[in-house]
């Protein structure tokens, strides 16, 4: 299943396009890198906010940055689709690397936590919590998950090149 | 002196070790704390924009707090790095840059703690002092190109094809 789904997402357009201008990939990582930094410099910020550092800032202050949050996020997306569809070896790099699945896994957990503290009214409930003040218990659990789940995607991120090493980790 | 720093014992261990907490945990360290020093200055230099002007002055100085914290991984993993590959990292242009870079960074940090961050004026009003527009936009070029650079030590043909030997 796994070929199939590393065949169908090997794109020979994007390799050529990747291939064909040595500039692009690491172009691609500067970009995913960027991302990376504005979602820990705002959303990692918040997430400690929550858990009571930087005490003077008030919580809601940080919610302009927030669309930019996402917009590095979405950039990630679609750095790390060409990153996939585009490496010459094809998608199975990736599909097949434990890595990368882990990656993806941790990913999705950040995502449902995201759309949890949205969807429980947590997030107005945040931005609505004043400077020196704390944020509702539940909130800090939130907090707690996405740092943890955002680190590992750093991690494993960090590892897709060194799957090797993680697999001798397991013992696998 | 390169040669003999990529010899010793501490970077043949980082070079050589299967272990996951060597080499790969360092790397995972350094790219966190790059994503710490970068992701902070950038909000900082953002508020000096006037984007989020909810952020008070004051929390600024504690974010900067956060940024040295990220800097000291790095500085403690950048070491580690450097030294598993010294004799190539310490005459490579690439790295040199970024290290110049990392150090105009840090400088700019202060720079803005001292004339924006501490600034009387913008403590109790907001209004901040007219150097701080130049101040962030710097900021943030000179992290960019940092970030820049580092991606290219990983790239030595390119580089080589970008700007010649």
């Amino acid at each position: 299943m796994l070929e199939h789904i590393s065949a169908a997402l090997t794109v020979a357009p994007i390799q050529r396009l990747v291939n064909g201008h040595a500039w692009i990939w690491p172009l691609c990582e500067t970009i995913h890198y960027v991302g990376m930094s504005l979602l820990v410099g705002i959303i990692g910020v918040l997430d400690l906010r929550i858990l009571g550092l930087f005490r003077s800032l008030p919580m809601g202050a940080l919610k302009p940055l927030v669309p930019l949050a996402m917009a590095a996020f979405v950039g990630n997306l679609i750095t790390g689709v060409i990153f996939v569809t585009g490496t010459d070896s094809g998608a199975s790099f990736y599909i097949e690397n434990l890595s990368f699945q882990l990656k993806l896994a941790v990913l999705l957990v950040a995502l449902i936590n995201l759309i949890i503290f949205r969807l429980t009214g947590l997030e107005e409930a945040v931005y609505a919590t004043p400077a020196g003040a704390d944020a509702p218990y539940s909130a800090k659990v939130i907090a707690v998950v996405s740092l943890v789940a955002w680190t590992f995607t750093i991690v494993f991120g960090r590892l897709l090149m060194y799957n090797d090493t993680l697999l001798l980790f397991l013992g696998m | 002196m390169l040669e003999a720093l990529e010899n010793c014992a501490l970077a043949a261990w980082v070079r050589e070790s299967p272990s996951i907490f060597s080499y790969t945990l360092i790397l995972s360290l350094h790219a966190i704390g790059l994503a710490i020093v970068l992701g902070t200055s950038t909000l900082i230099a953002l508020r000096l924009l006037g984007v989020a002007p909810a952020i008070p002055i004051e929390s600024l100085r504690r974010l900067q707090a956060f940024i040295w914290f990220g800097f000291v991984v790095n500085l403690v993993s950048g070491v580690l790095l450097f030294i598993a590959e010294a004799t190539k990292m310490g005459v490579m242009p690439a790295f040199i840059f970024k290290m110049s870079l990392v150090v105009i960074g840090m400088v700019l940090g202060q720079i803005i703690r001292k004339q924006v961050l501490e600034n009387e004026r913008a403590l109790t009003t907001n209004v901040l002092p007219a150097s701080a527009r130049s101040l962030a936009i710097l900021s943030l070029c000179c992290w960019a190109l940092t970030l820049i650079s580092g991606r290219l030590t990983g790239y030595p043909e390119l580089v080589t094809a970008l700007f010649g030997s």
